[in-house]
């Protein structure tokens, strides 16, 4: 598998649909195939060549794609394999439906990214727009695994209907975080808007933040109760395994927690972790 | 079975044998507690009746005390060592024991304490234990391991959701042949500290000894082990095939024997923990009443591993 580095010649007129450019896909093609290759824009297909200056990577399995990118969809879509590193923004929909290996944005992500995301790894070094890890239109399930990080601020809906994985968003997040939650784990460092965890049937959301009581938007719930029973097993296991992303998250093993058990109008069996 | 070849190591009879072992199957499990006592105390319950495959269903024992640095929640804990002679059984045992005694040990969890193999066996931890919640139970996947979180009265217990299930080796032994009862345990209890301080070995027997060896058979059809009258004193003069019998020399005066028991991950473990264990009898020698030391085989009709205790000690080749 070898790598490819994409160079964007100047931001498109419409919305380019990226999918199926993955590492693996393009892994046994010759650079005349790659450049022929055909992508969504507008409601016409183009050649990849039209949009981006193509050569072949030195980083094996790695697709490097430089530039404003903000109106490039669905990239990593489906991806099971390799990395893709995108040296600038993304569109909508970044790593959905990812299965395996790596993507990494160093910018920001825009609505929908890691949506029903079900491996591997993807990291936003900026913001994600609402609805990230959460599920399409129309699906029961938002993320059903692997491990989504955003080390910005996170929109509205993050990690509606997630079920698996893990989701780390250092910064803060909108309304309705975990949302319709079915299991899994989101953490956040920042301030989060009202209703986090509305619906939620099973999994934790953990605030990072330092503060006495549940986050302002969730504190008047009534659907969530006080859990005070000690659970120090579970808390290190999750506490060790979120330390790993640094940041605000480093000294959780070192600080006790306070549990609301909720949402009692759904399950009730997920939680709302707040580190003292 | 000895012969003329046996040698002397401080002025111990190291009888020409082997002892003969045979494949189980085995697992790790790490229990962890608010206090390392009551991680012994869940250790000690899940291991209790764990003597002998014979009746008990598997052989288990203590490996060693873990600090809170080594354990997957930073807790104080006890590596247990379970030996079955299938992974059916060990799956059994396995769901009985930390169901009746870890689940059901205040402040108590339990992790595997191997090594995930890819395809490798596995036994059910909490996969199955997590219905005592009845209903309450949640699952949490860390790292991509699955535990489970069983609602109990003084928080939850925390399982983890299976542990590997590896080959292993059962039934390494030695048997330490005394003038008396003091010399007998003053032996099997210095080889059974030396032991313990080997990694991947368990002595399952009440303190690492057992005094009723066994042979395979009986002449009652509805026993399958009987006495090893071999090595019996009382029955010297009364069994024509005794390995006790006045041959003169260390053969004479012996009035006690006990035999070790060893149980390990691998062949190798086994041997090493057989060897420290001879080294630490010897230790004791004649002064402190320990004559001879020899090991149960039955004519290699138990299983593939042999043991030759000479070779063990680096005389020769061993027979």
């Amino acid at each position: 598998m070898s790598g490819w580095n994409l160079r964007l010649r100047q931001v498109p007129a419409m919305r380019v649909d990226l999918r199926g450019i993955t590492p693996s896909a393009l892994a046994e093609l010759s650079a005349a195939q790659v450049e022929q290759l055909p992508v969504g824009h507008g409601n016409e297909l183009i050649a990849l060549a039209e949009l981006f200056d193509i050569a072949p990577g030195n980083e094996e399995g790695v697709l490097r794609l430089e530039g404003n990118l903000e109106r490039f969809d669905r990239i990593g879509w489906q991806m099971d394999a390799g990395r893709i590193r995108i040296e600038g923004h993304a569109g909508h929909y970044a790593g959905g439906c990812m299965r395996g290996g790596e993507l990494r944005i160093e910018g920001r992500a825009g609505l929908l990214a890691a949506c029903e995301m079900a491996g591997g790894t993807i990291d936003v070094k900026g913001d994600v727009g609402d609805f990230a890890a959460s599920t399409l239109p129309g699906s029961m399930d938002g993320m059903r695994g692997g491990t989504f990080v955003v080390h910005g601020n996170a929109g509205e809906r993050f990690g509606d209907r997630m079920r698996r994985g893990t989701a780390l968003v250092h910064g803060g997040a909108g309304a309705f975080l975990g949302s319709r939650m079915v299991a899994g784990t989101i953490a956040v460092g920042g301030n989060v808007g009202a209703h986090a965890g509305y619906g939620m049937r099973r999994g934790s959301i953990v605030f990072a933040e330092a503060r006495a009581a549940l986050p302002e938007g969730t504190r008047p719930a009534p659907t969530f109760v006080p859990n005070r029973a000690a659970t120090p097993v579970f808390w290190a296991l999750l506490a060790r395994d979120l330390a790993r992303h640094g940041g605000l998250f480093s000294d959780l093993p070192m600080r006790r927690i306070e549990r609301h058990l909720g949402d009692l109008s759904a399950d009730g069996k997920g939680e709302l972790v707040v580190c003292l | 079975m000895t012969d003329s070849s046996s040698v002397q190591r401080n002025g111990v009879v190291i009888d020409a044998t082997f002892a003969e072992a045979f494949p189980m199957k085995a697992t790790r499990i790490v229990i962890t507690a608010h206090t390392p006592e009551w991680a012994r105390h869940a250790a000690v319950s899940a291991t209790g009746f764990a003597t002998s495959v014979i009746a008990c269903g598997c052989e288990a024992g203590i490996e060693r005390e873990l600090g809170p640095h080594e354990t997957p929640d930073g807790r104080p804990g006890v590596n247990v060592l379970i030996f079955s002679m299938s992974g059916k059984e060990l799956g059994k045992q396995l769901e009985r024991r930390v169901g009746q005694c870890v689940l059901t040990c205040p402040t108590t969890a339990v992790f595997a304490g191997l090594p995930r193999t890819a395809g490798g066996d596995v036994a059910a931890l909490g996969k199955n234990l997590r219905f005592f919640g009845d209903g309450w139970q949640i699952s949490k996947v860390i790292d991509g391991v699955r535990y489970w979180r069983v609602p109990v009265m003084d928080g939850e217990f925390v399982a983890q959701e299976d542990t590997p299930v590896v080959k292993a080796v059962g039934g390494g032994n030695l048997l330490l042949l005394a003038r008396d009862t003091d010399g007998a345990l003053a032996a099997a209890e210095a080889a059974v500290a030396a032991m313990k301080r080997l990694p991947n070995v368990v002595m399952p027997f009440p303190g690492g000894v057992v005094r009723s060896g066994s042979k395979v058979g009986s002449r009652y059809a509805n026993l399958n082990a009987s006495t090893n009258d071999a090595f019996c004193p009382s029955l010297v003069g009364l069994v024509p095939h005794s390995e006790l019998a006045s041959k003169g020399g260390a053969h004479a005066g012996i009035g006690c024997v006990m035999e070790i028991v060893i149980d390990g991950l691998t062949e190798g473990d086994v041997a090493a923990a057989m060897r420290v264990g001879m080294q630490a009898a010897i230790g004791i020698g004649p002064a402190g009443g320990l004559l001879r030391i020899s090991a149960g085989n039955y004519g290699g009709k138990l299983g593939p591993f042999h043991f030759h205790l000479h070779k063990l000690l680096g005389v020769g080749d061993g027979p």
